[in-house]
């Protein structure tokens, strides 16, 4: 019986090896994304944990022992502190270090990977961001010099972090966040390290569960800004991350296994069926029910358990480190790599399960048979003439045609199959080059249309209204003030970006077309995403106020505006002064490429560094997108390959009988290619939307941030067309050797 | 003459292992014979009506058919020649299960330059009211004649038979046997059936013996009984 089976397996090698192909890749998907995501989410969970990051924070001016008090007492609380941040200039590299001068180091507390655990009691020392020093090769026990407002600090650098809270960092008063941690950074220090007299505590993290409102009334309104967890930046932004991941390793995934249960089960089903006389002779030489049932059965137990749990260990240990460079580059985890759920295994031995019921059903009926049926020719698939066969039309088809039509007709899970898999395959080639288009098109709006300016010199807080005026007329630039600020509709309130501009030349405002479009003077204008989620639409009332402060406006929308990355609200100087705040901007841009040191400027950016951040942040998205085109490709080929070889062999016969009637090769292969580019054609009009509808689900875990100009455009359409109609052809192409190699006496000797 | 074999060979395998299923054979058939070709299994005469057909290739000698040597033909060519040139009828009927009778003869429309009309052949076979059935509904017989129908309907010069009545009973198998016999005479084409039916040899008007790939002898009949005049 093990010789029957080693000959089975070579002689319908193709069959077995799409079999554990599919079970292999199915698995690599499978396990490979998810234990990406979830190696994301346990590493950030770990640093969250250990360092005990806050579930709120309050910001405000100045926060005192009574207010902490009054915070600590309130029902859900389970503890609270303060500290006070500030950024200082760092003497390594002229770079800008967030400061947090901590009251206990409880909360948020910095999470040590080298050096000294926190002292918060202590006065001595400075904890730094690690890849801050990593950057400008400082180690524990180096001195910094750290100057904020004119007073310097030299601390002895006791220990290297990373911040729960700094998980994503966005570079001070910058449009865009920054990867270059040469030149920003933060570091923890204990509260008496602060050189002046009184402590002016800026913020007020508490752990547990409070609501705005009990903060409110705590504290009689007197704060600036309530932020939730999962509305703080540093920890949303790799929570959407992973939300977007998981959404990607949830979904895609699932597409490849049942495209892979589904060939499997084809597979598997046609290859017992083929084995029928065989079966039959087995019986009549006196082998016993459960031998053949478990000869058979352990093809597919073997196959599909060695190609799933390959396919698991495969995908653990190579998907994940795909995306680790990129991950790595924008967010900062102490630890990197994989995880592993049981649900890998459990998908293994699920995909080895329905093998081996579908070859224990199969096999079963057929051995249900007497060995003397099972010797004798099977009788015929029932015939019956469908509606297009009755027609007019149907005489008028080519031979190829009937055939063909026939044919499927005749085999209808066959058939299914192919434009399932078909189906998944554009599905999953549309949504991957989908969003490859919309993130290079986002690039386009964000730096082509809308940036009208080469640099943007980011303003230190300490700057005087002297030094800016200085700094505007050196570059010729235009000042801009960019805030965060909480816009209330409804009685929703999201945290978003407030831009107030000085003049209208070098930030190009767009439309919901993406062509820009310049922005009313008078009134406050809101960006399209924002409005949709708050529901506010042109001339209805909203309430904002600045991040930190504690006045609440109230103004009417004037404009809807488009805006790829920061949304939020926007107007004019001269509205933001009508309303009695002060305009204090955060940075200047300029036409010029600036690259000059400006007193009171703190950093500089240019447009095509700020690209390249840029494409630094989508580029997990597009691995993730090319993982996917090969992985659609693969499926393609191994779906289409195995269900031609499925018909070839069971159409062998007819093929040589056609040979012999003078049928040319091509001609054969032809015919063959009919079938293949009808289920593809079926497959890929059902893909369209569904691609379409892989991409909106994407998107909508994106986060509030982004808001992508997704379209189904035509290169999209063409490129899938190129995509799917190749694969066709290039299955096609390996049937060619089989179809001219068809021994015409061999095939028609066997009896039927 | 129509049909030339000169010191054909056809070997299988290599080395040591060298079977030469057709051991260097010569013979002629004129055009409109009715030949029959004798001999046990494995004697080879299966070989020699693939090679005829062009559905196998020699490994040595030369083939002629109407002038033109096909031993050495490329694989459109033979695809070719088989389409124009040879009718097969197989013992198994060969018919493609998923296209109705007439659909299976009229099959041949999409291969040869000149076909005769489907519906006529079918006619022809006296199948006429069973155009609408596919092979699964019709007799052995019945599937026999389909298969008949499509060889006519292509119109060639030779038909070539391999045991056409090995899957039928006697009764049926005189019906097609007739048919074919009529084919040759009615409307001269050269018919050549393999057989190992010995009785057969008295319809011929060529029997050809053959014996371990070689020929034993070859047998003109001055005077062929109709089909119906042996007894079977």
């Amino acid at each position: 019986m093990y010789r029957i089976m080693l000959r089975n397996i070579a002689r319908h090698k193709a069959q077995f090896v799409s079999v554990f192909l599919m079970a292999f890749v199915a698995l690599v998907i499978y396990a490979g994304v998810g234990a990406e995501w979830q190696g994301l989410r346990d590493n950030a969970n770990e640093v969250y944990e250990t360092a005990r990051l806050a579930d709120c924070w309050l910001y405000g001016d100045g926060f005192s022992d009574g207010a902490l008090e009054k915070i600590r007492v309130l029902d859900g609380v389970v503890n609270a502190e303060r500290r006070l941040e500030l950024t200082a200039t760092a003497n390594v590299n002229n770079a800008s270090l967030a400061l947090y001068f901590v009251e206990r180091g409880e909360i948020s507390a910095p999470y040590i990977a080298e050096g000294a655990p926190f002292d918060a009691a202590g006065a001595d020392g400075v904890w730094l961001f690690k890849r801050f020093a990593d950057a400008n090769n400082l180690r524990v026990g180096d001195d910094l010099t750290l100057t904020y407002a004119g007073i310097s600090l030299t601390k002895t650098v006791r220990g290297l972090v990373y911040s729960p809270e700094a998980v994503y960092m966005a570079s001070a008063g910058s449009l865009m966040a920054s990867s270059d941690y040469a030149k920003y950074g933060f570091a923890y220090l204990p509260q008496a390290a602060f050189p002046l007299p009184v402590m002016p505590y800026s913020t007020l993290m508490i752990e547990g569960g409070v609501t705005e409102e009990e903060v409110s009334d705590a504290l009689g309104g007197n704060y600036g800004v309530f932020l939730k967890q999962a509305d703080h930046p540093g920890v949303s932004m790799f929570a959407n991350e992973v939300a977007q991941h998981k959404m990607i390793a949830d979904v895609f995934p699932v597409v490849f296994v049942l495209i892979a249960l589904l060939t499997i089960v084809t597979t598997m089903t046609r290859l017992v069926t083929a084995q029928r006389t065989q079966i039959g002779t087995l019986k009549a030489l006196g082998f016993r029910n459960q031998v053949i049932l478990r000869h058979y059965v352990s093809y597919g137990l073997w196959l599909t358990l060695a190609g799933g749990i390959s396919g698991a260990v495969a995908g653990v240990l190579t998907i994940p480190k795909l995306f680790e460079p990129s991950m790595s580059s924008f967010y900062s985890l102490p630890k990197w790599g994989a995880s592993f759920s049981p649900a890998y295994a459990v998908v293994a031995l699920m995909i080895t399960l329905l093998s081996v019921v579908v070859i224990y059903v199969k096999c079963g009926g057929l051995l249900r048979e007497t060995p003397a049926e099972a010797l004798r020719p099977k009788s015929p698939k029932s015939v019956k003439h469908s509606a297009l066969e009755r027609s007019k039309l149907w005489q008028k088809l080519g031979f190829n045609a009937q055939w063909n039509w026939r044919d499927a007709c005749r085999n209808p899970v066959r058939s299914a199959t192919a434009v399932i898999g078909v189906f998944g395959c554009t599905s999953l080639f549309v949504c991957a080059v989908g969003m490859d288009a919309s993130m290079r098109g986002m690039k386009t709006w964000q730096y082509d249309v809308i940036c009208g300016y080469e640099t943007e010199i980011a303003l230190s807080e300490t700057v005087t209204r002297e030094q800016t005026d200085a700094i505007i007329a050196a570059v010729d630039g235009e000042a801009w003030m960019q805030n965060t600020a909480v816009v209330r509709f409804g009685g929703v309130s999201k945290t978003v970006t407030l831009t107030v501009t000085d003049g209208n030349e070098l930030v190009r405002r767009t439309d919901a077309k993406l062509r820009p479009v310049t922005l009313p003077a008078d009134g406050v204008s809101i960006t399209r995403k924002l409005a949709k989620s708050l529901g506010v639409r042109s001339g209805d009332t909203i309430e904002w106020k600045i991040y930190g402060d504690n006045v609440t406006t109230q103004s009417a929308v004037v404009a809807v505006y488009r805006e790829p990355t920061a949304q939020g609200i926007t107007m004019s100087r001269a509205h933001f002064e009508s309303l009695g705040f002060e305009y204090a901007p955060t940075s200047v841009l300029t036409a010029q490429t600036a690259a000059a040191n400006f007193d009171g400027a703190e950093s500089v950016t240019l447009r095509a560094d700020s690209g390249k951040s840029w494409d630094e942040m989508t580029e997990a998205l597009l691995i993730m997108v090319y993982l996917m085109i090969a992985a659609a490709a693969v499926l393609s080929v191994v779906v289409l390959y195995n269900l031609g070889l499925l018909s070839f062999t069971e159409l062998e016969r007819e093929l040589a009988t056609l040979k012999v009637l003078g049928v040319r090769a091509g001609k054969l292969r032809g015919l063959l290619l009919t079938q293949n580019l009808w289920f593809s054609a079926v497959g890929f009009i059902l893909g369209l939307p569904g691609g379409l509808k892989l991409i909106d689900a994407i998107v909508a875990f994106s986060g509030d941030e982004f808001d992508f100009p997704v379209s189904l455009k035509l290169p999209t359409v063409l490129a899938a067309v190129a995509f799917t109609l190749g694969l066709s052809a290039l299955v096609n192409l390996m049937f060619g050797g089989k179809l001219r190699r068809i021994n015409m006496v061999e095939s028609l000797k066997s009896a039927e | 003459m129509q049909i030339e074999f000169s010191n054909v060979t056809r070997e299988y395998g290599a080395g040591d292992r060298k079977l030469k299923a057709v051991d260097g054979v010569s013979f002629g058939i004129d055009a409109g014979e009715f030949v029959v070709i004798l001999g046990h299994s494995g004697a080879g005469k299966s070989t020699l009506l693939n090679l005829l057909g062009g559905m196998d290739t020699a490994t040595g000698g030369e083939i002629t058919v109407n002038g033109r040597v096909i031993s050495n033909l490329n694989d459109n060519a033979l695809a070719d020649y088989r389409a124009e040139t040879i009718g097969f009828v197989f013992q198994f009927y060969n018919l493609i299960p998923t296209l109705t009778a007439l659909e299976n003869v009229a099959l041949t429309r999409s291969i040869v330059r000149s076909p005769l009309d489907a519906a006529g052949a079918l006619a022809m076979v006296d199948l006429g009211e069973h155009a609408g059935q596919f092979p699964a509904q019709l007799s052995g017989g019945e599937q026999q004649r389909v298969s008949i129908a499509r060889a006519i309907a292509k119109n060639p010069d030779i038909l070539l038979c391999d045991e056409p009545t090995g899957a039928l009973d006697s009764d049926t198998g005189i019906i097609i046997l007739e048919m074919l016999h009529k084919l040759c005479r009615e409307q001269r084409k050269t018919v050549i059936i393999v057989t190992h039916n010995a009785v057969l040899a008295e319809c011929a008007d060529r029997v050809i013996r053959m014996r371990n790939g070689k020929i034993r002898d070859i047998a003109v009949n001055a005077e062929p009984k109709a089909i119906r005049e042996v007894t079977w």
